[in-house]
C-alpha cells in the first residue's frame, strides 16, 4: 500500500493551519461583540476540517467511516441544540416564571 | 525478516485486510465517543458563555495569548510530524518513521511544559478555582466558573496528550525494531488518528478560552 | 421433545473443557467464557440490589419509619437504583447473552477485539468494587440520579466514591458497544447480509450505538460533580451562578437512552423466543429491524421528559413531550409484530415462551403508562410519585428481567450442554409473573393517589396497597431464587442437551452444545434468510 497522500500536501496543510491560527488571533483583537465567539469557532471549524481531511484522510475513507464522523457531529449538535434551546426559550411565555 | 502483517494477524480475523478495516473502523468509533466526551463539556461551557458573557470575557482576558498561540502552533507541528511519520512508514522508511515519531512525542512534551507553566501562572494570579480563587471583579463568580471549565477541559486534554505521548514513544520503539513495514502499519495509522483528534480538540479549546478576552 | 442427536463424550473438547484452571478463565479472550464471567458478576450484583429492595419493601409495610431511619432509607433506594441500573441491568443481557451469542450468530470465531472484551470485564469489576466499597462506607443518599446541589454540596455521604465506581464501569459499556459495532460490521460470515441477520443482532447493534454515544456524557457529568464536590466549585449549584438544571440536562441526556440500553437487548431476546416457539419467521422482519435502530436514535431526543417540573422552558417541555410520543411508535411496532408472529404459528409453551409472552404483556403496560407520563398535564400530577416507579419497573423488571430469564432458559442448553428442569422452571416463571404484578400494580394506584416516591413514611390509608406490594416482592424474590438454584443443579445433574433442543433456526444451533472454543470448524456460508422455518421444516425435524 503506497503513500496515500504526498508529503507536500501535509506541509501545505500545516502552513494553512498556522495561517488560520494567526488570523484567529488578529481577528480576536477586533470588538465584534457576540460575533467574535462565532468567528473564532468558525475558524476553529475550518482548521478542524483541514486536519480531518488531510491529516486523517477522512475524505478518502469508506462511506461507513464518513457516516461515523457525521454521526458524531450530529449527536453533539443534538446535545447542544436541545439544551441551549431550553435556556434560550426560557421566559418567552411571559408569566408563571416560564 | 518475516512478514509483520502475517505475524500480526489475530486469530479472529480471516484476512489482513479485514483486520486493517476493523482496527481503523474501531478507532473512528472510539473518536466518536471522544467527541461526545469533550462535547459534553463544550456544551456546558456554551450554556454558561451565553448566560455570563461579561464574566467569561473577563476570565479570558487573563489568558496568555502568546503562550496559547505558541502551543497551538506546537501541536499543529506535532500533527505534521505524525503525518510524515506514517508517510515514511508507508514508503518503507521505518527508521525515519521512528525518528519522526520521537519528534512528535518530544513536541508533545513541549506542549505540556508550556501548559503546566500556564497553570502555575494562573495559580500565582489567584485564578485557580476553588479555595485558591480570588477576584475583586463584579463578575468574580462567572470568572471562577470560566476557570473551572478551563482547568477541567485543558486538564482532560492534557491527560489525553500524556496517553498519546506514551503510545507514540512505544510505537517509535516498535517501528525501530521492525514491527511494521510499508504494507502493514495499521497500528500507526490508528495512533495517528488519535493524535490528530487530540489536536482538533485543542484547536477548539484555543478558540473558546483564549480569544474572547482579546478585544477588551 | 428432546431427541438426543449426539452425545458429547469426555474426549470432545468444548469451550468449557478445552482449557482448565482458574487462570484460563481469568485470562481468557474467548467471548463465551467472558460471557460467563459477566453472568457470575451480574447475578451477584442482582442479588445485592435485590436485598436492598427487600429491605425497602419491609420498611414500607408500615406507615412509620420503624425499620430504618429516613436517612438509611434514602441510602437504600439510592444504592438499589445504582446497583440495579449500572451493575445489573445495563450489562445483563448484552454482556452475557450478547457476548456469548453475537459471534456465533454471525458465523465468526470471536468478537472483533477479544482482548478488549476481557479488559471490559475487568474495568466493570473494578468499577463494581469501587461502588461496593462506597456502599460499605454507607453508600449515598442522593438517589441514583445524583441531583445537584444536594449531591455536590449538602449530602454527607460517599458521593465521589459511588460516582467514581459508575464512571469506571461506564468505560466497560463504551468498549462493549465499540466491540459489538465493529464485530457486526466487519466479522459477518460470507453471504450474511444485514437483512439476513437475526433480530437479536439488530437490537444489540442499536444498543451499541447508544452505548458509544450516550455513555461518554455520563462519564463527563459524573466527573463534573466529583470536581464540584472536591474543589467546592459550584458548576451545578447557585453559589457561582451554576444551574442545577444543567446537571439534569446532561444526566438525562445519557440516562434516557440508558433505559433503551436496558430494554433493547430484552427485545432482542424476545424476537428470538417468539420466532422459535411459534416456529415462524418474525412478522415484518424489516420493520422490526428498522424499529430497533429508530428506538435508539429517537431515544436520544426525548430526555427532557424527566424534567417537566424542573424549570425548563415551556417550549422545551412541549418539544420533549411530542418526541416522547414519537419514540413509543417503534416500540409499538415491535409489539404488534411479535403478536402477529404468534398468529397461525405453531406455539409451544416451553418456559422461555412463558417469559416471552409475559414480556409482551408487561412491557405493553409499562410502555403505555410511559405515554401517560409524556403528557405534560398528567405528568405534573404523577411525577415523583409511585406511578413513575411502577412505570419503569414494569419495563425493567416485567420487561428486561423476564427477557433475561427467558433468554437464559432458551440458551442454557447451548451454554452449559445441559437442560434445566422443565416442571420447576414453569413454576418459577409463574411465580415471577404473579409476584411481579402483585408488587408493582398496586404502585400504579398508590402513585395515582399521591404517594410520593423515595419516602419511607406515608399516611396510614396507603398501607393496604403497600402491604400487597411487599407481599408481592417476597413472592418475586422466591421466584428469582428458584432459577439460581436449579440452573446450578442442572450444570452437573441436568439431562445432556442436544445441539438444537428447540429445533430452532440460527447459526448458534448448528454447533454442538456446548460449542467448541472457535465456534465453527469451518466458517459457514449463509444463503438463507433469518427464521426460515418454511424452508427448513424437514431439516429441523418439524412436522
Amino acid at each position: 500500500m503506497g503513500p496515500v497522500v504526498s508529503a507536500k500536501q501535509y506541509v501545505l496543510t500545516f502552513a494553512a493551519l498556522l495561517a488560520l491560527t494567526l488570523s484567529t488571533v488578529l481577528i480576536g483583537f477586533l470588538d465584534l461583540g457576540w460575533g467574535s465567539m462565532f468567528v473564532a469557532v468558525a475558524i476553529a471549524l475550518a482548521k478542524a476540517t483541514l486536519i480531518a481531511c488531510f491529516f486523517m484522510h477522512a475524505l478518502l475513507e469508506r462511506k461507513l467511516v464518513k457516516l461515523v464522523i457525521a454521526g458524531a457531529i450530529l449527536w453533539f449538535l443534538i446535545l447542544v441544540t436541545l439544551t441551549v434551546g431550553d435556556y434560550l426559550t426560557r421566559g418567552w411565555l411571559g408569566f408563571g416564571g416560564k | 525478516m518475516s512478514n509483520p502483517q502475517q505475524l500480526m494477524l489475530r486469530e479472529q480475523y480471516g484476512t489482513p485486510e479485514q483486520q486493517r478495516e476493523s482496527v481503523t473502523f474501531g478507532m473512528w468509533i472510539f473518536l466518536a465517543t471522544e467527541v461526545m466526551f469533550f462535547g459534553g463539556l463544550f456544551m456546558a461551557f456554551t450554556v454558561y458563555r451565553v448566560l455570563y458573557p461579561l464574566g467569561f470575557d473577563e476570565g479570558s482576558k487573563d489568558m496568555s495569548i502568546v503562550l496559547g498561540s505558541i502551543n497551538t502552533a506546537v501541536l499543529i507541528t506535532s500533527s505534521l510530524t505524525m503525518a510524515l511519520a506514517i508517510h515514511s512508514a508507508s514508503m518503507a522508511k521505518l527508521k525515519r518513521a521512528s525518528f519522526l515519531l520521537l519528534t512528535t512525542a518530544f513536541i508533545g512534551l513541549v506542549f505540556l511544559a508550556i501548559k503546566f507553566t500556564e497553570y502555575y501562572q494562573h495559580y500565582e494570579a489567584h485564578k485557580a478555582p476553588g479555595v485558591w480563587f480570588e477576584s475583586s471583579s463584579p463578575h468574580a463568580n462567572a470568572m471562577e466558573l470560566f476557570y473551572v471549565f478551563y482547568f477541567a477541559m485543558t486538564g482532560l486534554h492534557a491527560i489525553h496528550m500524556i496517553i498519546g505521548i506514551t503510545l507514540v514513544v512505544i510505537f517509535a520503539v516498535r517501528a525501530y525494531c521492525g514491527s511494521f513495514n510499508s504494507e502493514y502499519h495499521t497500528p500507526l495509522e490508528a495512533l495517528g488518528l488519535y493524535w490528530h483528534f487530540v489536536d482538533i480538540v485543542w484547536v477548539f479549546l484555543f478558540a473558546i478560552f483564549y480569544i474572547s478576552g482579546l478585544h477588551t | 421433545m428432546s431427541t438426543v442427536v449426539k452425545i458429547p463424550t469426555a474426549e470432545t473438547p468444548n469451550y468449557l473443557t478445552e482449557e482448565r484452571g482458574i487462570l484460563s478463565w481469568l485470562l481468557t479472550t474467548d467471548h463465551k467464557r467472558i460471557g460467563l464471567l459477566y453472568l457470575a458478576s451480574v447475578t451477584f450484583f442482582f442479588f445485592i440490589g435485590g436485598i436492598f429492595a427487600l429491605l425497602m419493601r419491609l420498611e414500607l409495610a408500615t406507615p412509620e419509619t420503624d425499620l430504618v431511619s429516613p436517612h438509611t432509607y434514602n441510602e437504600l433506594f439510592s444504592m438499589h437504583g445504582i446497583i440495579m441500573v449500572w451493575f445489573f441491568l445495563i450489562p445483563s443481557i448484552p454482556n452475557t447473552l450478547g457476548n456469548f451469542l453475537i459471534p456465533m450468530m454471525i458465523g465468526a470465531k470471536d468478537l472483533a477485539y477479544p482482548k478488549l472484551n476481557l479488559a471490559s470485564w475487568y474495568i466493570y469489576m473494578f468499577g463494581g468494587i469501587v461502588a461496593l466499597y462506597s456502599m460499605a462506607r454507607g453508600g449515598v443518599d442522593t438517589g441514583w440520579t445524583f441531583y445537584t446541589p444536594f449531591s455536590t454540596i449538602y449530602s454527607n455521604t460517599y458521593v465521589v466514591g459511588a460516582a467514581l465506581g459508575i464512571f469506571i464501569s461506564g468505560f466497560a459499556s463504551i468498549l462493549t458497544g465499540l466491540n459489538f459495532i465493529a464485530t457486526i460490521h466487519c466479522m459477518r460470515a460470507p453471504g450474511l447480509t444485514w437483512f439476513k441477520l437475526p433480530l437479536f443482532v439488530w437490537s444489540h447493534y442499536a444498543t451499541s450505538i447508544i452505548f458509544v454515544l450516550a455513555t461518554p456524557i455520563l462519564a463527563v457529568v459524573l466527573l463534573m460533580i466529583a470536581v464540584e464536590r472536591i474543589f467546592q466549585v459550584g458548576i451545578f449549584s447557585a453559589s457561582l451562578g451554576g444551574d442545577p438544571v444543567l446537571f439534569q440536562h446532561m444526566f438525562w441526556f445519557y440516562s434516557h437512552p440508558a433505559v433503551y440500553i436496558m430494554v433493547l437487548p430484552g427485545m432482542a431476546v424476545i424476537s428470538e423466543l417468539v420466532a422459535a416457539f411459534s416456529r415462524k419467521r418474525i412478522f415484518g422482519y424489516t420493520f422490526v429491524a428498522y424499529a430497533s435502530v429508530s428506538i435508539a436514535v429517537i431515544g436520544f431526543l426525548v430526555w427532557g421528559h424527566h424534567m417537566f417540573v424542573a424549570g425548563t422552558s415551556v417550549y422545551s417541555a412541549m418539544y420533549f413531550s411530542l418526541l416522547s410520543y414519537a419514540v413509543a411508535v417503534p416500540s409499538a411496532i415491535k409489539v404488534f409484530n411479535w403478536t402477529a408472529t404468534l398468529y397461525k404459528g405453531s406455539i409451544s409453551w416451553d418456559t422461555p415462551m412463558l417469559y416471552a409472552i409475559g414480556f409482551i404483556g408487561l412491557f405493553t403496560i409499562g410502555g403505555m403508562t410511559g405515554l401517560f407520563l409524556a403528557a405534560l398535564g398528567v405528568d405534573v400530577h404523577v411525577t415523583d410519585t409511585y406511578f413513575v416507579v411502577a412505570h419503569f419497573h414494569y419495563i425493567m423488571v416485567g420487561g428486561t428481567i423476564m427477557a433475561f430469564l427467558g433468554g437464559m432458559h432458551y440458551w442454557w442448553p447451548k451454554i452449559s450442554g445441559r437442560m434445566y428442569p422443565e416442571g420447576i422452571s414453569k413454576l418459577s416463571a409463574l411465580t415471577v409473573f404473579l409476584g411481579f404484578n402483585l408488587t408493582f400494580f398496586p404502585q400504579f394506584v398508590l402513585g395515582y393517589l399521591g404517594m410520593p416516591r423515595r419516602y419511607a413514611a406515608y399516611p396510614p390509608e396507603f398501607q393496604t396497597l403497600h402491604v400487597l406490594s411487599t407481599a408481592g416482592a417476597t413472592i418475586l424474590g422466591a421466584g428469582y431464587l428458584m432459577p439460581l438454584i436449579y440452573f446450578f443443579w442442572s450444570w452437573h445433574y441436568g439431562p445432556i442437551a442436544p445441539p438444537n433442543p428447540w429445533r430452532a433456526t440460527g447459526l448458534e444451533w448448528r454447533t454442538p452444545s456446548p460449542p467448541p472454543k472457535h465456534n465453527f470448524e469451518v466458517t459457514p456460508v449463509v444463503t438463507q434468510k433469518a427464521y426460515d422455518y418454511d424452508a427448513m421444516k424437514e431439516e429441523l425435524g418439524l412436522v
